[in-house]
This record gives C-alpha cells, sequence and structure tokens, in this order.
C-alpha cells in the first residue's frame, strides 16, 4: 500500500517537535554484550533461553481456574545461564537453594492473577529481584561514619565509666569511716 | 316607523340628564382603594415582641439545636461533580477486537482506527454524551494474537504488551468533538460538503498522558518510544520481533499527522462525493490555517 499520509507535515509533526530522534521505533538496536564477563547484573533476562511452561492455577475460581491456563513456570539451567555474571551464580545457588532442582534447574513459579501474562511478569519480577537481592555487597564504611561511630563508642565508655563512680561513692558512704 | 323598544329608548334618553362628571361611574374594578396608613405604632418596626425574631439572633438554616443536622448524617456523594467537562471513553475488550479480525470484519493489511471499528457496525458511540474515544480494555489479552497497527484513545500497559507481543503497534491518540463526530461517520461527514477539520491538540489534563511513551501516545518521542517497548518487553516476558527487510513494516509505521484525522487526507480538503473528486485550497492563507493548531 502506498504510505499517502507521509506528504502531509503539520507544523505540529513528530518530525518537527522531534528533529533529532529517530522516527523508526520498530528498528533493530544492537544487542548488549554478554553478561558473565560483566561486573554487574543490568537486569536483562534473555526470554528465548528459559523454558516457560503454563498450567492451570489452583485455588478458587470455579470452571475459569479449572479451564484456563493461567499459572506460569519458568525454568533454566543456572551454571550454563550466560546472561548472569558468574560471581552472583554460587551467591544465587545458596540464597535460593529451595528452588534449585537435583539437575541444577532454578524454578520460578506464579500463579498470582487471573491472567497468565501477568502471571509471567510477576515470575520475572521475582527472579529479577532475587538476582538483584544476590548481588548484593556489604557496603564500606565512609570515613565519616567509622568518624562517628568512634565518638559514639568514647561517649557511651565515658557514660559507663560516670556511673561507675557514681555507685562507688554510694558504696563507700554505706562503710563506716576510716582514718 | 321604529319599533316600540326604540321609541321608548330615545323618550327614556330625552328625558335623562346630560351625561356629567356627577352621573357616570367607572367600570368595576379598575379604581381601587388606597392602603390604610399604617403609621402608628413604629415602635417594634414589624418584628413583633422580644425573641430571636426581634433580636435577629436565627439559627442557621438546618440547624437542629445540636443534634446532627440531616444534611450530615450521611456522606457527600459528588455523582455529578464536573459530568460536563469529564472525559468518557466506552470500552472495547482485546477478545472483542480478536473475534472481529477472526471474522474478517477488520482488515488486518491496513491501519485500525476508531473509524474502522465504528465502520463493522457493531461499535457506536455518542459526541453529544461526552465520549471522547475508544478505551481498549485488557479482557482477552491472554488470547489476542494479531499483528495489527492500531490507533485507539485511551489504553493501559497490559493491552499495549498483548498487542506488542504480537508484534503489532499501538498508539494512543486525541480527537476533540468535531473531528470524532467526521470520524464516527465519514460517509455522513462527506455528504455535508464541509471541508475535513483540522484536529486539535489534547486538553491541559491529557496532554501529558499523549505525550508519554509508556502509553504510546502519538505526541511522544519516537526514541522513547523504542526504549519503552523494549523495556515492557523485558516486563512481560516476550522477545521484539526484527521487522528489518519485512513488507509489514512500513504499515506498521503508518501514522497520522497530529493534525489530520483520516488516512490519505488533508485537513481543509472537500471530498465531493457527487462528482467524485478531491478539492484543495490553494490560497496561502488557507493552507497556513490547516498547517498549524493555532
Amino acid at each position: 500500500m502506498t504510505p499517502v499520509t507521509y506528504s502531509y507535515k503539520s507544523h505540529v509533526s513528530l518530525e518537527k517537535v522531534y528533529p533529532d530522534s529517530n522516527q523508526d521505533f520498530l528498528r533493530k538496536r544492537d544487542e548488549l554484550p554478554k553478561a558473565e564477563a560483566l561486573e554487574k547484573f543490568e537486569g536483562f533476562i534473555p526470554i528465548d533461553q528459559l523454558e516457560i511452561t503454563m498450567s492451570k492455577s489452583s485455588g478458587p475460581g470455579g470452571q475459569h481456574v479449572n479451564k484456563v491456563n493461567s499459572k506460569v513456570e519458568m525454568r533454566f539451567h543456572l551454571e550454563s545461564a550466560e546472561w548472569i555474571p558468574a560471581w552472583i551464580k554460587p551467591r544465587l545457588m545458596k540464597q535460593e537453594h529451595g528452588r534449585v532442582t537435583k539437575e541444577g534447574y532454578f524454578v520460578v513459579r506464579s500463579d498470582m492473577t487471573r491472567k497468565q501474562m501477568l502471571n509471567q511478569a510477576d515470575c520475572l519480577n521475582k527472579l529479577r529481584n532475587m538476582i538483584y537481592k544476590a548481588s548484593e555487597l556489604p557496603q564500606e564504611l565512609t570515613s565519616e561514619e567509622i568518624d562517628l561511630k568512634e565518638k559514639r563508642i568514647l561517649k557511651a565508655k565515658a557514660g559507663i565509666l560516670r556511673e561507675k563512680r557514681t555507685r562507688s561513692l554510694i558504696k563507700q558512704n554505706r562503710l563506716s569511716p576510716q582514718y | 316607523m321604529a319599533s316600540k323598544v326604540t321609541e321608548r329608548a330615545l323618550n327614556l334618553i330625552k328625558s335623562m340628564p346630560r351625561v356629567a362628571l356627577n352621573n357616570i361611574k367607572p367600570l368595576p374594578h379598575t379604581s381601587f382603594t388606597k392602603k390604610t396608613d399604617r403609621r402608628g405604632n413604629r415602635k417594634k418596626k414589624g418584628r413583633g415582641d422580644k425573641g430571636q425574631g426581634a433580636r435577629g439572633t436565627w439559627d442557621p438554616l438546618g440547624y437542629e439545636g445540636g443534634q446532627n443536622p440531616l444534611i450530615d448524617t450521611s456522606p457527600r456523594e459528588r455523582y455529578y461533580a464536573q459530568y460536563a467537562v469529564r472525559r468518557q471513553y466506552p470500552p472495547v475488550s482485546l477478545l472483542e477486537l480478536q473475534r472481529l479480525v477472526d471474522l474478517n470484519r477488520l482488515d488486518t493489511s491496513k491501519p485500525i482506527d476508531i473509524t474502522s471499528i465504528c465502520n463493522t457496525g457493531l461499535f457506536n458511540f455518542d459526541v453529544s454524551k461526552n465520549h471522547f474515544g475508544v478505551n481498549l480494555t485488557d479482557e482477552g489479552c491472554d488470547q489476542f494474537a494479531a499483528k495489527i497497527n492500531l490507533e485507539v484513545q485511551w489504553t493501559s500497559e497490559l493491552v499495549i504488551a498483548a498487542i506488542e507481543k504480537n508484534g503489532g503497534t499501538i498508539t494512543t491518540r486525541y480527537y476533540d468533538p468535531p473531528c470524532l463526530a467526521a470520524l464516527y461517520d465519514p460517509l455522513a461527514f462527506f455528504k455535508k460538503g464541509q471541508p475535513i477539520p483540522k484536529c486539535k491538540l489534547p486538553p491541559q489534563d491529557a496532554l501529558a498522558y499523549y505525550s508519554d511513551p509508556n502509553f504510546r501516545g502519538y505526541l511522544a518521542d519516537p526514541e522513547q518510544i523504542l526504549e519503552a517497548r523494549e523495556k515492557l518487553a523485558q516486563k512481560y516476558g516476550y522477545k521484539l520481533p526484527d521487522l528489518t527487510g519485512d513488507p509489514v513494516k512500513e504499515m506498521l509505521l503508518m501514522r497520522k499527522d497530529p493534525l489530520q484525522i483520516f488516512y490519505g487526507l488533508e485537513p481543509g480538503w472537500i471530498v465531493n462525493l457527487k462528482d467524485k473528486c478531491v478539492l484543495k485550497p490553494k490560497d496561502e492563507d488557507y493552507l497556513k490555517y490547516y498547517n498549524t493548531s493555532y
């Protein structure tokens, strides 16, 4: 079909409002580099490397829950997953050991909603959050935080000593004077 | 000879005195007696004796001596607040849309907009009832399997995901009421012989929605729409198809200009159905008017 519409461009056409933008939003962008060598998990999950199965959900719901495949299960082999940085894998294995099968498959399931699309989104959300949590490193204290900590410790110690001296005086006053 | 009655009447008149002010009276109910003078008891000023009536300390209207007044016993329900200003978008579900496609009522090889949906004959809206277009709902998103270029007036994120998952595109587009009336029944509009109107930009409270790439607004930046598509694909777990070299890509990218309401027709043109021609203005002022939004 001839694109007759392209000839009319008013003063609010997108070419004039966004002159620096490429109008072709269906173009393919360059693929991201392999994640295994990356230091951080960026959040990208390649969907075609996951095994996704639909099944019937549990719970009440009558005919709808009995007939419709709204439950989503996602699994992938953890060790051979190229999209997770290598240093995160053992931590993830330890954190979610209950989800990993004997063969080494990581399993995530969801039947939270009535819609299969939303359940799939929930699975992915859970998976991403797990990987982010597994990649959390203990943060080093800043110099300001270290100073503050030392200051507080000294203050606490001074308070303890004050208490001790007060207690000691009370006890001494109970004794008869010794000359 | 005059009759006896008239003779008698004339004799009577002859013997009567002349008409003068002292022997006539006005018609009944033409004069009224004056009001009686009430200048007597000025002391109370018509307010009576003592009490709230005299002292002007009436309780406010609705006050019930401290008891919860009737107007406060039930909460406010603003059913009709700003009814004339609020926009309405009658719903069409993805399930209905899929059914239309399956029954060949919609042609997926061309862009589908509100006119196409109304031309199926199964959906109506009324501009006079503050209907501003179609609201695409997410019921049937799991069963939707059509690859289409769709243009609606309101939608949600899940619907956008369902359509883009199947390789299609969706745009949210605003039409002002006169344009919408023309879009509802283009044939009736063309028969009027009026020039095609230019579409106004959305009102202030709708401008944010139609400029938002997350809702695929027609005024949004195409670069941001590209990023939003990728983000949504990652969120809902599907892969965006590679359309390089696909002949359908051209159709999927077809968009109307923000002032344009019909594909292939510009504002200002008159479609003459009788003589089967299209009349286009040549005057510079007309062209400027139809090319700008102010």
